[in-house]
């Protein structure tokens, strides 16, 4: 079944379109109507049905917008099917009733702080209730790396009961747009209080309207963008900023001893593969421990030849022209070290592209790779002098995908949360966060709500 | 030419001295027990010399193959490269020979020269923070340098004339001894300038700036006179130069077949111009029309350039090298020469680069041409460095 995308949302005029101050104000007027008469009256349950029955709907494969995202989605994206299919699902898998009502227990303690006053279990015996309000109008404005992120800024708006406008990076809005048409599909209403826009970042004038009529603004982008939006919002606007961050693998001897070696490489290539490489949470480095340099060296020659592998599977797809120089300028440079010290530095090419390429190093100081399935397999001999290589970016850094014996976790996952890393996972899965995941180690919903006691 | 060689050969000691972690300058270099060798490159190097200086007729594919077999011998760091992309000193299609990254040039000594016959050492400008390409040379490969940089200039900026002078928008080579562009311009100076040519840089903290009151009195007398000029520099020098005769409201119009040559690019050193622009502000400032404007392509790791057209003409302008060096657009994804029209990375293959590398990779995207190309950009980030890379938003 083809369906043509309507045209609901100022997303859907195109890239060409301009907007006026007085489109966006009449925009922002709309979306706090509408969500005063169809959002604000609904209840948490019928809002999670609507997320929840969207979700199965995209997870069905002949619906009509999960055919979109796959069939035009390669272009409009720059993502191949595959990675696409990949991405997709496994978010909407997470999207289910019961993770969104885990989630809003997570976040608020009550899962029904959002339509009434409630008392958690500790606040019961001392009297008390607590209720929860959202944002007449929430902004989000979303860097365009990968779709994810304002997709689920949008889940997370609804939940609030707040009405949302979703200002994407040109070029980024084509998915999140499909999500907010389904959502429209399931329900008009719910939809009328979603708007998408898509323009390049810093159009002062249109920008201005938004964060006048914002309650909340949340956004995505380099720590100097952020600071650049929170310096132009007026005085009582709540700000939640997310900076881009990287991510890195370790993986210890013990993980890598016997048959598990295959096993950890398999997915180690799934972090590298998923979504490109291109979000916060994909890997730039694996860390992998060695004592005699055999290990990490192993790793990376097997990791390559995953990675040839899940090419013909799961290709990379075109990248730009820029893309494509800056890795064959990078790896030019490592041909030219490793010709130099071949014992300090190898690589491994796809041949005849750049749709990946593995660059093995003793050195351990973290490097950001140029992504798009470029990655760095540095040797380490412990944690500690891998974080003194990470030294550098430790502010910034978002998971580590940690693979590691049983009996050594607790103690790798202590050392790492004191040393600033908010999110530890399975190698395998940092591209896969849960729904309930705190962004950056933060709430994910009681920033963006308002807190009202009742001491009954 | 053996200007400050002692200095010189002081500051390449302390150069090849510096324990850094790559440093097989001697493993790269001939020994005297190679000095079969030696004599190889000297014959080919006499062959070049002809073929510059007198025209001879040659063979482009076999000159190649022979001194990429030579620098395959001679530089065991480029021996691996090769290997490791399966080419070896067998190889018989010139097309194939692997250029060398110019990133290649910051991280080692490519050179087949002994240590003690260096003279001088050239490095890229760069940006602040960057490591500087270093490209080493010995009397004998600045005659090829000179020989070849002399030639091309003449057939497109100006030929010897009389009575004609020269304006060089840098210091003179003895203040900036590292700049092969300051080289190329002194050479001009020595070899076809006449005496009353003049360097008006001055040279200050690694870089250089114009001494503007001097150019300034030689653009009034030259106007006065009624005398030809040429200035010689890079772009940044003249939006300099430009903006300073602006602030000091002065124009000129210099005599018909005075002409500029400028180069490179910006690396922030001043505001950058498109390129139009600045030749409209040229002949706006100077009277000098924009068919009289040259414009040269060269880098430190080459020892020939290219020219844009011939001083005067009014062809169209595609960047051209001479017949000693040719070069092919590749693309960045494939490896493969683009097709005419398409935009890639630029190779060079410099037959006049004898004791360093003669296949040269570079980081400049340009546009292939039927009968050259056409400078588009730079490979933005290649380089691997701390945080500031983070993808920015659009």
């Amino acid at each position: 079944m083809k369906v043509e995308i309507p045209n609901y949302f100022l997303a859907d005029l195109g890239p060409e379109a301009e907007f006026t101050e007085s489109m966006i104000t009449e925009a922002c007027l709309a979306l706090r109507r509408n969500r005063e008469r169809y959002l604000a009256v609904r209840d948490t349950g019928a809002v999670i049905r609507i997320l929840s029955q969207t979700a199965e709907n995209w997870l069905e494969d002949d619906y009509p917008y999960r055919e979109l995202a796959l069939e035009k989605g390669p272009e409009e994206t720059g993502f191949s099917r595959a990675t696409l299919k990949a991405g997709l699902d496994h978010f909407f898998n997470q999207l289910t009733g019961e993770n969104l009502e885990d989630l809003l227990l997570q976040e608020l303690g009550h899962f029904k702080r959002m339509d009434s006053p409630a008392s958690a279990r500790y606040e019961g015996t001392a009297q008390r209730a607590s209720a929860t309000t959202g944002s007449d109008m929430l902004l989000h404005i979303a860097a365009g790396n990968i779709p994810l992120p304002a997709m689920m800024s949008i889940v997370l708006g609804l939940l609030t009961r707040s009405s949302q406008f979703v200002k994407c990076a040109s070029g980024s809005s084509y998915l999140p747009r499909l999500f907010a048409h389904s959502l429209y599909e399931t329900d008009s209403k719910i939809g009328a209080c979603i708007e998408l826009a898509e323009w390049k970042g810093g159009n002062e004038a249109l920008e201005k309207v938004l964060f006048h009529y914002a309650e909340s603004v949340t956004a995505t982008g380099s720590d100097e963008t952020l600071e650049a939006i929170e310096k132009r919002l007026p005085r009582g606007t709540r700000f939640v900023g997310h900076g881009h961050r990287v991510s890195f693998g370790y993986v210890t001897k013990e993980a890598m001893g016997g048959y598990r070696a295959k096993r950890m490489v398999r997915d180690a290539a799934d972090d590298v593969v998923a979504w490109n490489q291109l979000g916060c949470l994909s890997p730039h480095v694996f860390y992998v421990e060695d004592d005699s340099r055999d290990f990490a060296y192993q790793f990376a020659e097997m990791l390559a030849g995953e990675l040839a592998k899940r090419e013909k599977e799961e290709p990379r797809g075109e990248v730009p022209q820029e893309v494509a120089e800056q890795i064959a300028s990078r790896r030019s440079m490592y041909e030219v070290r490793a010709a130099h010290l071949p014992d300090a530095t190898r690589h491994w090419y796809s041949e005849g592209s750049t749709a990946w390429s593995v660059i093995y190093e003793t050195d351990t100081l973290f490097q950001l790779s140029c992504m798009h399935r470029f990655i760095y397999v540095k040797s380490t001999p412990n944690l500690e002098e891998t974080l003194k290589g990470a030294e550098t970016v430790r502010d910034n850094i978002s998971t580590v995908g940690l693979g590691a014996g049983e009996d050594e976790k607790e103690e790798i996952v202590m050392h790492l949360a004191r040393w600033g890393v908010s999110r530890v996972c399975a190698l395998g899965q940092m591209q896969k966060p849960p729904l309930t995941w705190r962004h950056d180690g933060r709430p994910l919903l009681s920033d963006l709500v308002r807190w009202t006691d009742w001491e009954q | 030419m053996i200007r400050g060689r002692k200095s010189i050969l002081r500051c390449a000691g302390r150069l090849f001295g510096r324990k850094n972690a790559i440093s097989a300058v001697a493993e790269n270099q001939p020994t005297k027990n190679r000095m079969y060798d030696w004599h190889i490159f000297e014959d080919y190097r006499r062959k070049l010399l002809t073929i510059i200086r007198e025209g001879m007729v040659f063979d482009f594919k076999e000159m190649a193959l022979s001194i990429f077999r030579l620098q395959y011998e001679a530089l065991p760091a480029y021996r691996r490269f090769c290997n490791k992309r399966r080419v070896y000193d067998s190889l018989g299609i010139w097309e194939l020979i692997p250029p060398m990254p110019t990133t290649a040039f910051k991280e080692l000594p490519l050179t087949a020269l002994p240590e003690d016959i260096i003279t001088t050492v050239f490095e890229s400008s760069g940006t602040t923070g960057q490591k500087p390409s270093r490209h080493f040379h010995c009397e004998d490969s600045l005659t090829a340098y000179e020989a070849s940089c002399l030639n091309w200039f003449q057939q497109h900026v100006l030929p010897p004339l009389d009575g004609h002078r020269y304006i060089i928008l840098t210091p003179a080579a003895e203040d900036a001894p590292h700049s092969s562009l300051v080289h190329m311009f002194d050479t001009i100076e020595r070899v076809v300038g006449a005496a009353t040519s003049e360097f008006v840089g001055v040279a200050k903290d690694g870089g250089w700036h114009i001494d503007h009151d001097r150019v300034i009195d030689l653009l009034v007398d030259a106007a006065r006179f009624d005398r030809t000029v040429t200035l010689l520099g890079t772009a940044f020098s003249f939006v300099h130069l430009l903006d300073e005769c602006k602030k000091r409201d002065k124009t000129f119009q210099l005599a018909p077949g005075s002409r500029v040559m400028e180069t490179g690019g910006y690396k922030g050193k001043s505001r950058t111009m498109p390129k139009d622009e600045l030749h409209k502000a040229i002949t706006e400032t100077l009277g000098i029309q924009p068919q009289w404007i040259v414009c040269e392509y060269g880098m430190s790791e080459l020892s020939s350039q290219a020219y844009d057209h011939v001083a005067g003409s009014e062809e169209y302008r595609v960047f051209r090298f001479p017949p000693w060096a040719r070069t092919r657009v590749v693309s960045a994804e494939t490896g493969n020469e683009v097709k005419l029209g398409e935009t890639g990375l630029l190779q060079v293959f410099d037959l006049a680069n004898v004791y360093s590398m003669m296949a040269v990779q570079t980081e400049d995207r340009v546009k292939r041409l039927e009968d050259g190309f056409e400078l588009v950009g730079r490979v933005n980030g290649a380089e691997p460095r701390g945080c500031s890379l983070m993808p920015s938003d659009s």
